[in-house]
């Protein structure tokens, strides 16, 4: 018969120790499995309306880390990527980033989005995780000196500089007008571009910004034709960049937009049709004539169909990344992060190599114009008109 | 000077056509309908893809295609506003006050996603060739260039305001439904048909919301799943500015709305955009906590 005082001596005790054990194997504590396989982490936009964007760069990574695991992976280890979805929002960022150290990546390609990157590589330099971004370009990403943030793309003081000295120098433009969708990257880029062109003598006749949500834009055109540009210029994604153009070119705006690497996109193409036609953007040099690319390319449309803009650049970092965790003396923070500082790499785009800061050396942002509804390399004889 | 102007006009047209539906479902139920933005905004999906069918069904007029689009969008969104209220709402008619809002803030969380999910996370083209030839300037007045479709926005938006008020002006149901928001009590004993008198409130309303969505969507050349978060809120906005609860109230504060946030963008810029509906609105609510035209106390909620 079960006492009252039977139940508290024996049963309880026993009751509660065996739970205890089970908390104990089920959570925490390593797998003999986990031994076997090296995770990496790639977080960017999955869904939401960055969603092609971002799924081109995981793709990119997708196709690197299945190149390496052919080849036997690291060290005989099998190397799984794990997702991260930030949706393009900074909040979500944080949350994403320790959810992935959580689950012990050794390094992670991501973020997307400079306002994502950024608090992100917060949480990756306090728990020492080495973060490469595909394509974060606000200057603050590398600036604050994390040993172990770094970038394969380029920097938007580059990129607007690039762009402002083209405006002014090629295009001869005097009466610029500039709009930003209020974001860290799109207004970081938006003042990039106004300082150089001010430091090049000419003053901007308009400077604003939309909310990211905001699919109406007739109020600021009005604002910005009142002011008769040759040349405006937006700081913001491709999502906007098609009604923008569209509405634009409705209410009579003519004048040429340039743009950022946040344009580069076919969608927006498919949105703003011919409204599109002439625009001006500032990326990185073209895969199509880098003689390394063309395996990358070949390779993509293959396994993912036609790569994005930026799934050579997921590719590249989770290649820079992968090299590293085989041939740095470990796979500790430090070691990492040294490594990479301190070697040159073979990647899609050419060699790279990376400075103190994290950025990679050499010059990078080059200028593009929509042309016959594709995307094409400014030469010196295409004009707007 | 005058593109806010005639941009103001049309866009608060819109947004007139969606506070309208706010105004009678707060004057019949008082209560403030949050799903009902993204009634709107599942009138402009069905739009687009009603377009997108008689596309592909090979060439078809453009005016055919267009009432096509606008008769099938409105009846689907009057559809949807009519369950929201049979499921969402109505369980909750005797229930606390703040029962059918939260309940309605689900719907609309419900809905925002279910569109995100089953049709895009991007934004969503509105088939240019149907509003082509409408996009052509009528004529010119000053700097600003008036095309046909925002003069098409604006008349069918006035018309359909217009039938709207001759509707519950001059007709039975339309008597019933300002019965029923003076005493609804008193109007169910009268022996008016309260239940189906609420569920047309919400028909109408939701339809006026569909016709609205793809006039913005045909405006803007793009829809978005969130599209109805941000105009439901504006045009909320403008129906409490106009007096909640009073038909020519909405179609007033929808028009003062538009005309705000094109005046405050051209003159202070873009960044003060979002203000200028709020700030509109407090200037007025400190005047006339009523609302402009607002005889109905705002104490219900």
């Amino acid at each position: 018969m079960i006492t009252r005082s039977l139940f508290l001596r024996m049963v309880l005790p026993v009751v509660s120790l065996f739970g205890a054990a089970t908390l104990m194997v089920g959570c925490g504590g390593s797998n003999a499995k986990d031994d076997e396989v090296i995770y990496i982490g790639v977080a960017g936009p999955f869904t939401g309306p960055q969603a092609k964007i971002g799924t081109d760069m995981a793709q990119g990574v997708d196709l690197a880390v299945a190149e390496w695991n052919e080849r036997g992976g690291i060290s005989g280890k099998k190397i799984v990527v794990i997702r991260g979805d930030d949706e393009a929002q900074p909040k979500q960022a944080t949350a994403v980033a320790q959810d992935l150290v959580a689950k012990k990546v050794v390094g992670v390609v991501g973020h997307f989005n400079s306002g994502c990157s950024i608090p992100a590589s917060e949480v990756f330099n306090d728990k020492k995780v080495v973060m490469i971004s595909p394509a974060s370009t606000n200057p603050r990403v590398t600036d604050r000196g994390y040993n172990g943030v770094f970038r394969v793309c380029g920097r938007d003081d580059q990129q607007g500089t690039v762009a402002g000295k083209f405006a002014i120098e090629q295009l001869k433009a005097s009466r610029i007008a500039i709009l930003h969708d209020k974001t860290t990257y799109g207004e970081g880029l938006a003042n990039e571009f106004k300082k150089t062109i001010e430091s090049l003598g000419v003053e901007p006749v308009y400077f604003g910004g939309v909310s990211k949500e905001e699919l109406d834009f007739r109020a600021v055109i009005s604002a910005i034709k009142a002011q008769n540009p040759d040349l405006w210029y937006f700081g913001g994604i491709y999502d906007q960049g098609g009604p923008l153009l569209n509405q634009a070119r409705q209410s009579g705006l003519t004048a040429p937009l340039m743009s950022g690497d946040g344009l580069i996109d076919k969608e927006l193409i498919k949105s703003a049709g011919k409204n599109a036609e002439g625009s001006y953007l500032t990326f990185g040099p073209d895969p199509a004539r880098v003689p390394t690319a063309k395996t990358f390319i070949a390779k993509y449309r293959a396994k993912h169909g036609e790569p994005g803009a930026y799934s050579i650049y997921g590719y590249d970092a989770a290649n820079v990344l992968l090299n590293a965790i085989a041939k740095s003396p470990s796979t500790k923070f430090d070691d990492l992060a040294d490594f990479i500082h301190g070697n040159t790499f073979d990647s899609a785009m050419g060699p790279l190599a990376f400075d103190e800061r994290g950025d990679i050396k050499g010059t990078y942002y080059i200028l593009w114009i929509v042309k016959d509804g594709e995307f094409v390399v400014w030469e010196k004889n295409e004009t707007a008109d | 000077m005058l593109e806010p102007l005639t941009n103001g006009i049309t866009r608060g047209a819109i947004y007139a056509l969606i506070a309208l539906g706010y105004t009678m479902v707060y004057g019949i139920l008082g209560m403030i309908n949050f799903a009902h933005g993204e009634v709107y905004m599942i009138g402009m999906f069905i739009g687009i893809l009603t377009l997108g069918v008689c596309t592909s069904l090979g060439a078809m007029p453009i005016g055919i295609a267009l009432v096509l689009a606008f008769f099938v969008a409105m009846f689907f969104a009057a559809a949807q506003g009519y369950t929201n209220e049979r499921i969402a709402y109505r369980p909750l008619r005797h229930a606390s006050r703040l029962a059918p809002l939260i309940s309605a803030v689900g719907v609309s969380i419900f809905l925002q996603n279910f569109v995100m999910n089953a049709q895009s996370k991007d934004i969503v083209n509105f088939p240019r060739q149907y509003s082509a030839p409408l996009v052509s300037p009528a004529f010119v007045i000053g700097d600003a260039r008036v095309t046909w479709l925002q003069l098409f926005i604006i008349g069918l938006s006035v018309a359909l305001m217009v039938g709207l008020y001759l509707f519950v002006q001059r007709t039975r149901l339309g008597k019933a439904m300002r019965a029923c928001s003076q005493d609804q009590t008193m109007a169910g004993l009268t022996g008016i048909p309260v239940d189906r008198v609420v569920s047309a409130t919400f028909v109408i309303g939701s339809s006026l919301a569909a016709a609205a969505g793809i006039l913005f969507a045909m405006y803007n050349t793009v829809g978005k799943f969130d599209a109805g978060y941000v105009a439901g809120l504006r045009a909320f906005t403008a129906a409490v500015l106009g007096g909640i609860g009073n038909i020519p109230g909405a179609v007033l504060g929808g028009f003062i709305i538009g005309l705000t946030e094109d005046g405050t963008v051209y003159f202070w810029g873009g960044d003060w955009k979002d203000i200028a509906a709020f700030a509109a609105l407090m200037i007025i609510l400190i005047f006339r906590p009523r609302g402009l035209l607002g005889e109905r106390v705002a104490e219900k909620v």
